[in-house]
């Protein structure tokens, strides 16, 4: 079996690096819910790199404005249609934003307009039971972003999967802290994250 | 008389009969069924639970009986059968009695025959035809019922807890157990208010320390021994019964009762009185008095779990430093309870009689007394809180209890929200009548007006002038520089402050976060007056204005803080809790840790017992009863698995999986958890 490496992408705009510590999180809840094999440290691959095409999920998140490159769009392109999935969050949640207006339109330009997925997708019923859809993050009212409480992701679909998802919830925010400080959560906010990984992994 | 009126008169007689003998067959019956169950219950003797249905039981049979009597005789309401009746009986008449019923006017002839015809020796007949069967039998149950002993009779009748006594003995004195049949009625001490409780044939009885257990048992006490843990006890008589009056011990005890060769083992197993539980509710912690002078409230709260006597509150004062200190106490307040279980205390401490000082501490707490009488009073107290009066000196270190953040102003809906409940208005408009949309609007202005206020004070107050300034933007003095003044006299002011700066040709900071702020402002001005005259279509253009203002405003001051995060390289082992695994491997299976000596002693005496359980039962069971005597201290769980494996054992049922239980307890290799309907059938 495969170990699973968790990947971020950098590209060349923009602060991709802007959540450095959602990897390790989300590699600590693999590790604690699954028996996935999973390597303990996560890697950064750039988007225009063929590289890319070794991981199954890609995280891609960041505040400023995002313009992928011919290269990064056709590398995407490719990653996604050989059945690669990218998962992007709005360090932001802003729908109003810079990342969210410039990503959506790059996405949009590179494989096609995210849709609104619904809740009952099995992408909330693939690990954890989500009933009510995408877990909602305590930075969605903090003041910052739009202030509104995005009731569902958004997702460009592929032959039945999840190509992309597209997220305004600022799960960069909510999973971006060190994985020791979960003992001191009543519920571990990452759990969602094993969700993506476990679709992403079989479908 | 004529022969219609004479068959009337004999169908009253037999109607009456009839009735009779209903009534005396639904007797009989009653009595039969209580004789025949108090015979069985002096023969063989019966449970209780069957005993009470005897009442019920008779009750329906005597209906049965005077039901199924009426139905059998429901014949006697015609004339015509009873006519008919009488000429099967009485040749003599030829059918003329008869013939004169259906008659509409009987001749005289008709009616000079019948009179001839005397019947009444048929009738006679039939009353003791009819009556005697149910008088024998009422009488031989009767007399069989009252033959019984007076206890059997209260038994069937009246059956309660510790009738098992009453029940007469069959067997001689000589011959007879003494010990069988038992009852030990629990009397709590007097001061608790319980009701006494009676047990029949008890194996172990539970009861308050300090209270009385009576057993009683049939006939003298002569020969009759009983020991309470090894302390011999004297039984004394009470008419044709014996009883042992035993005062609950503080531990639990094994009562050893013999009778010749008789035996007989009951567990008392006591529960103590607990002492009354006090929290002090106020004050709530401990604190540090700057100034020592008014009264401090107090309250506590108070429950016993038999009643409670008094409640008060304690104080002491203690002063001093160094190796020199004095104290002073006293008692506020006390009140008694009138036997309540739960009780309220309330009082207060007036701090300016205390004369404290700096340096004083004052310790409160609550107390509360049972009504124990027997075993106690048991006393309870509270946590005790301390309030300290600080030296001048100490005021620097005094501690102060962080309070929490303040709650995030959640009153003002957002511009966002305030233009998708515009555009929403906008989008119902048609169908509103135009005061309703008038309405809405305003409330969506006033809600617009609200936001207007907190922006222009944010820039009010950045820009230097004073709090609450928005009247003062519009109407007072700084009403007469325009707001491209305000920021150019701003920026001149910053920049003097701090400085030559090169912005690269940019906007300073100033101008870039409080120009939109400004443009936003003046937006919600016209948003605020086109909704409140009821046009949120006129409202939307400014409101959006105002939002992409306040939107270039955020950008302008959001900060990214940069650093380098540490790398963080995840211990999937650790995590996954796999341990090390480079040189060692793990046993699935952990050896059960061994026994201390007084448990594998515990297991030793359970197994002698079982193995006794096929030889010499009584014996084994006595055997068990010790076990738990002893068990009921140091081990509650199996003394708690024993008593269900004893009384099955007792009453001859299949004590097989309350030992099994037992065993496993003893062994030490079980582990309790409540079946659930799935797991149960693995």
């Amino acid at each position: 079996m495969t170990t699973f490496t968790f990947a971020t992408v950098q590209y060349d705009s923009g602060d991709w690096d802007s959540a450095p510590l959602v990897p390790p999180n989300i590699i600590d809840t693999i590790a604690r819910y699954t028996e996935i094999e999973v390597t303990p440290t996560g890697v950064i691959v750039s988007l225009a790199s063929p590289d890319l095409l070794r991981y199954p999920l890609v995280y891609l998140t960041g505040h400023l404005p995002v313009r992928f490159s011919d290269a990064e769009r056709r590398q995407l392109r490719e990653f996604l249609e050989r059945g690669g999935m990218l998962f992007v969050d709005d360090h932001n949640h802003d729908v109003d934003g810079v990342f969210h207006k410039t990503a959506t339109e790059e996405l949009t330009r590179t494989i096609g307009e995210p849709k609104l997925l619904p809740n009952s997708h099995p992408l909330y019923s693939s690990f954890f039971k989500f009933p009510d859809g995408p877990p909602t993050t305590s930075h969605e009212l903090n003041g910052w972003g739009d202030n509104l409480v995005h009731k569902n992701l958004f997702a460009v679909m592929r032959e039945g999967r999840i190509a992309v998802l597209y997220s305004s919830k600022d799960y960069s925010s909510e999973w971006n802290f060190t994985p020791d400080s979960k003992r001191f959560l009543a519920v571990d906010p990452t759990r969602f994250g094993v969700n993506l990984i476990v679709y992403a992994l079989t479908r | 008389m004529t022969a219609l009126q004479r068959v009337a008169s004999a169908r009253r007689t037999l109607g009456a009969a009839i009735t009779i003998r209903a009534l005396l067959w639904a007797l009989a019956a009653a009595a039969a069924l209580f004789a025949t169950a108090g015979t069985i219950d002096w023969l063989i003797g019966a449970p209780r639970a069957v005993r009470a249905l005897a009442l019920p039981a008779a009750v329906l049979l005597a209906l049965a009986a005077l039901a199924y009597t009426l139905w059998r005789g429901r014949n006697v309401r015609s004339l015509a059968v009873v006519a008919l009746w009488l000429e099967e009986r009485v040749p003599e008449l030829r059918y003329a009695l008869v013939s004169a019923l259906d008659a509409p006017h009987a001749s005289l002839a008709l009616e000079r025959e019948v009179a001839a015809v005397q019947w009444s020796a048929v009738i006679n007949r039939a009353l003791s035809h009819a009556l005697l069967p149910p008088l024998l039998v009422l009488a031989a149950a009767a007399t069989l019922l009252f033959a019984l002993p007076a206890g059997v009779r209260a038994r069937i009748s009246e059956p309660r807890v510790g009738d098992a006594l009453l029940r007469a003995p069959i067997a001689a004195p000589p011959l007879r157990n003494r010990l069988s049949p038992l009852t030990g009625e629990v009397v709590p001490p007097s001061y608790t208010g319980e009701q006494h409780i009676t047990i029949e044939e008890p194996s172990s009885v539970e009861a308050l320390t300090g209270g009385h257990v009576m057993f009683r048992g049939q006939g003298s006490s002569d020969g009759i021994t009983a020991t309470v843990g090894g302390v011999a006890a004297q039984p004394s008589d009470s008419a044709d019964q014996w009883r042992l009056d035993i005062v609950v011990p503080a531990k639990p005890a094994a009562l050893e009762l013999r009778d010749r060769s008789y035996a007989r083992t009951v567990i008392l197993a006591p529960h103590a009185d607990s002492v009354p539980v006090v929290t002090l509710i106020a004050p709530a912690r401990d604190t540090v008095v700057r100034t020592p002078k008014g009264a401090l409230q107090l309250a506590a709260d108070a429950t016993d779990d038999y009643g409670l006597d008094a409640g008060w509150f304690e104080y002491i004062v203690s002063s001093g430093e160094g190796e020199t200190f004095t104290f002073r106490s006293g008692v506020i307040n006390r009140v008694r309870e009138g036997n309540a279980r739960t009780g309220k205390l309330s009082g207060s401490l007036d701090l300016d009689s205390l004369r404290l000082k700096p340096g004083d501490l004052v310790h409160v707490r609550a107390v509360a007394r049972d009504r124990n009488n027997v075993t106690g009073p048991g006393i309870g107290v509270s946590e005790t809180r301390s309030l300290r009066i600080p030296r001048a000196s100490e005021y620097d270190s005094i501690a102060i209890e962080g309070a929490p953040p303040p709650d995030v102003d959640s009153s003002q809906l957002s511009q966002r929200m305030l233009i998708i409940l515009a555009e929403k208005l906008q989008a119902r408009g048609a169908k509103l009548a135009r005061a309703d949309v008038v309405r809405e609007s305003r409330a969506i202005g006033s809600d617009e007006a609200r936001l207007r206020q907190h922006v222009g004070e944010i820039v009010f107050a950045r820009l230097g002038a004073e709090q609450g300034t928005e009247d003062a933007g519009s109407n007072g003095a700084a009403a007469d520089i325009t707001p491209e003044q305000l920021l150019a006299a701003a920026n001149a002011a910053t920049q003097a402050a701090a400085g030559a700066t090169d912005f690269g040709g940019d906007e300073t900071p100033v101008v870039a976060i409080n120009r939109p702020l400004l443009e936003a402002y003046n937006a919600m001005w016209d948003a605020s007056r086109a909704l409140e005259v009821g046009e949120p279509g006129t409202a939307l253009p400014p409101m959006r204005l105002a939002l992409a203002a306040i939107q270039r405003a955020r950008n302008a001051e959001r900060l990214y803080l940069r650093g380098k995060a540490p790398v963080v390289i995840v211990d999937i082992n650790k995590v996954r809790l796999a341990g090390k695994r480079d040189d060692a491997t793990s046993s699935s299976r952990i050896p059960r840790a061994a026994l201390d000596s007084s448990a594998e002693r515990r297991a030793q005496r359970f197994d002698a017992a079982l193995n006794d359980l096929a030889v010499n039962p009584s014996a084994a069971i006595d055997s068990l009863l010790a076990l738990r005597v002893d068990a009921l201290e140091s081990a509650p769980t199996l003394a708690g698995a024993l008593a269900p494996a004893i009384d099955s054992l007792r009453a001859g049922h299949d004590a097989t999986d309350a030992l099994v239980r037992a065993r496993r307890i003893a062994a030490g290799v079980t582990v309790e958890r409540i079946e659930s309907a799935w797991s149960a059938g693995w």
